[in-house]
């Protein structure tokens, strides 16, 4: 299980660093790529710019989406990610502040496999990553 | 010679008759030279002729003798215009002198007429013929002819001529006068006519000036104004004894005038009615919005020869419809820019509250050891109240959405949405145990999803403020008031002090303490924006400690 990443696309250090450590309360203990603008997942998934240089067999089992991002937001990652062969099939789990109709409907029109607002009290948000977690590292079983 | 002296007595008798007779009879000239032959055919004998002169040659206009058979030959005789061959007749006419043949010698005449002629006089026998010129005003006018032929009369003399030319002088004068009568009442019948024609034209005018809108004619040659009606005169704030003459390059911006004078041109051309909706015009007063309606005016031969126009003012019509779309686009602009706040509020506004929630659970549990009960109290606090303002941003945001979200109506039973939202109450709270109350049948028809959200509220509230009640209850129904259908959610918990009941639907307003009953006081803010986009109206009665009842009406849901 260890081998498998998760992709943290997320903007906000405060957030990250909470998601990391709900992730770790959670005992997920597998890596972690964590990306700060839209830019950077792109440059990430499709092994180029600053991560031209890494392995490209390492894909990640799960990719945990923000959507109000920096320079390319998430909605046009995840458009980005369904348009291209080698990342159409990775599993993405939409993890954002609004529970706005337009961010749901255009994320599942987009293809998100998931969509889990972020709870603002941290025992609720703890407990949402840690099924996440068990869900799509553990329980869910990827295209091959 | 008393029978000479007899019957110069009788021809005076009928001369003076006559001259009566004519007098009366100048109805018409007709009637005048009918009672000319009879009064002469009775006094001189036998036949009387009225020869007139027409460009065709001397032509009978009446006849008479007192054997109807001979009459009708006569008439047959003389049907046409005797041209020059009438050589007695013509020789009277040109003269101006009588003819007198006491003994007519029809033989030497024989080449001196036409062939039936002759023989119908030699047929009757013709002793003598007598022709008096007639001149009405200078002019020669006719003949008057005498035909003796009965054997029982003697030869024609001097007397006969004399009786003859009497008559034929009155005659004459009477014709003259008729003439001038006739003018007369010709110019009578003239003026009449023009007088009648005056009048309906006059109708016809004040029915032009008064028509509200500008009413205009072009000549279809030049395109000047031939005609301007008094709204044309205040709409474009010249009067038209300045337009007239005058073509709309006189008046208008060239660009303008060219415009105008393009349609005019295309009207005449094609011959059809051309409406133009909209165009603008500039006038000393400003520029104005017409809609005009342009017909070209043919004569009998198809030929367009003027133009009408007819213009509306419809400058203010097109304001108010300018003002409906500027107020259109601003509350467009407004609901696009309260969206995009929304948006950032959904985003942007939570994350901070994650963070100190987050931060405050990370620092109690890795350094909640080294904190006594009092900071472990007041950290505590502190993650509350971010979770307070994360609910509070919730219940915002869901009211903005009641505002920016489309209404779909639908046929729809509050009972059937009453009822899922108190399941879902107490499957939040299974200890607590309400009486409910909800009526069989409340069709209606609203926004499914908007009337969930307003019962959310409601009944949530009737839940909540009966949490102290014992044998606590909750009805939602329908009664009749004024004949209006109104529904109503009700409890039997804390009420509310009814002076305060103005502030229940402020955003933000609360009766009651947040400890004993939480909340965020934009609940029924919600409630009463959701019956409002339904066009219906919302109340409450209450009694502090004696419970709650909110009603609502809906009327039919706003347009989208």
């Amino acid at each position: 299980m260890k081998d498998k990443i998760i992709l943290l696309v997320e903007d906000n250090p405060n957030d990250e660093e909470l998601t990391l450590r709900a992730l770790k309360k959670s005992q997920i203990l597998n890596r972690v790529v964590v990306v700060r603008d839209g830019a950077e997942a792109l440059d990430y998934l499709f092994t180029r710019g600053a991560h031209a240089s890494r392995p490209s067999s390492e894909v990640p089992q799960v990719i945990l989406l923000d959507l109000k991002l920096p320079k390319i937001d998430g909605l046009e990652v995840l458009r980005a990610i369904r348009a291209d062969d080698r990342t159409k099939l990775l599993p993405v789990v939409v993890l954002t502040s609004s529970l706005e109709d337009q961010d749901l409907i255009k994320s599942y029109g987009l293809g998100a496999n998931s969509y889990v607002r972020k709870p603002v009290d941290f025992v609720q948000f703890v407990d949402a990553v840690k099924q996440l977690g068990l869900y799509w590292l553990v329980i869910n079983q990827p295209a091959p | 010679m008393p029978s000479e002296v007899e019957r110069l007595r009788r021809g005076m008798r009928v001369v003076s008759s006559a001259i009566a007779a004519v007098a009366e009879a100048t109805l018409s000239s007709q009637t005048l030279l009918d009672t000319l032959v009879r009064s002469a055919s009775e006094v001189i004998k036998d036949t009387c002729i009225v020869m007139l002169a027409t460009p065709e040659g001397p032509k009978m206009a009446s006849v008479y003798d007192e054997d109807p058979v001979l009459l009708e030959v006569l008439r047959e005789l003389y049907a046409e215009p005797m041209g020059p061959a009438a050589v007695y007749t013509n020789h009277a006419m040109q003269t101006g002198k009588p003819g007198f043949y006491p003994a007519f010698d029809l033989e030497s005449a024989r080449e001196r007429m036409s062939p039936a002629m002759h023989a119908t006089f030699t047929r009757i026998g013709l002793q003598g013929a007598l022709l008096v010129p007639m001149r009405v005003q200078g002019e020669p006018y006719g003949v008057l002819v005498v035909l003796r032929h009965r054997t029982r009369h003697r030869a024609l003399d001097e007397l006969d001529l004399e009786l003859a030319l009497d008559l034929a002088n009155h005659a004459a004068i009477a014709i003259s006068n008729a003439r001038h009568v006739d003018a007369l009442r010709e110019n009578a019948e003239l003026r009449r006519a023009k007088e009648e024609l005056g009048r309906a034209n006059g109708f016809l005018d004040a029915i032009i000036e008064n028509i509200p809108d500008m009413v205009f004619v072009k000549d279809a040659d030049k395109l000047a104004f031939t005609r301007f009606n008094r709204a044309g005169e205040e709409l474009i704030g010249v009067s038209r004894d300045h337009m007239l003459g005058k073509t709309d390059y006189d008046f208008f911006p060239p660009e303008e005038a060219m415009h105008f004078q393009g349609m005019d041109r295309e009207t005449l051309r094609n011959k059809v009615l051309v409406d133009i909706p909209e165009e603008p015009i500039h006038t000393v007063a400003g520029k104005r919005w017409l809609h005009t309606k342009k017909v070209p005016i043919l004569d009998e031969s198809g030929t367009p020869r003027y133009l009408l126009g007819i213009s509306q003012d419809i400058t203010n019509a097109k304001q108010n419809q300018q003002a409906l779309v500027d107020a259109k686009e601003r509350t467009e602009a407004a609901n696009k820019e309260l969206e995009a706040f929304s948006y950032s509020v959904a985003h942007d506004l939570r994350a901070p509250l994650r963070a100190i929630d987050g931060f405050g659970q990370a620092l109690f549990e890795d350094y909640g050891d080294r904190l006594d009960a009092e900071g472990l109290r007041m950290l505590q606090r502190v993650r509350e109240q971010a979770q307070r303002m994360a609910t509070l941003i919730d219940d915002l945001l869901a009211l903005s959405r009641v505002t920016r979200h489309d209404l779909t109506p639908e046929r729809i039973d509050l009972g059937v949405v009453a009822r899922k939202t108190l399941a879902q109450l107490q499957r939040m709270e299974p200890e607590r145990t309400i009486d409910t109350h909800i009526s069989p049948s409340l069709l209606t028809i609203a926004d499914a999803r908007m009337m969930a959200i307003a019962f959310d509220n409601l009944i949530g509230n009737a839940w909540k403020f009966t949490s102290r009640t014992d044998r606590a209850r909750i009805e939602v129904g329908q009664v009749h008031i004024d004949g209006e259908r109104v529904f109503f959610v009700r409890d039997n918990g804390a009420g509310f002090d009814p002076q305060y009941r103005h502030k229940l639907f402020g955003v933000f307003q609360r009766l009651h303490n947040e400890k004993e009953y939480p909340g965020t006081g934009i609940g029924l803010a919600t409630v009463a924006r959701i019956i409002l986009r339904h066009r219906g109206r919302v109340w409450a009665e209450g009694e502090p400690g004696k419970g709650a009842t909110f009603f609502f009406t809906l009327g039919e849901p706003e347009d989208v």
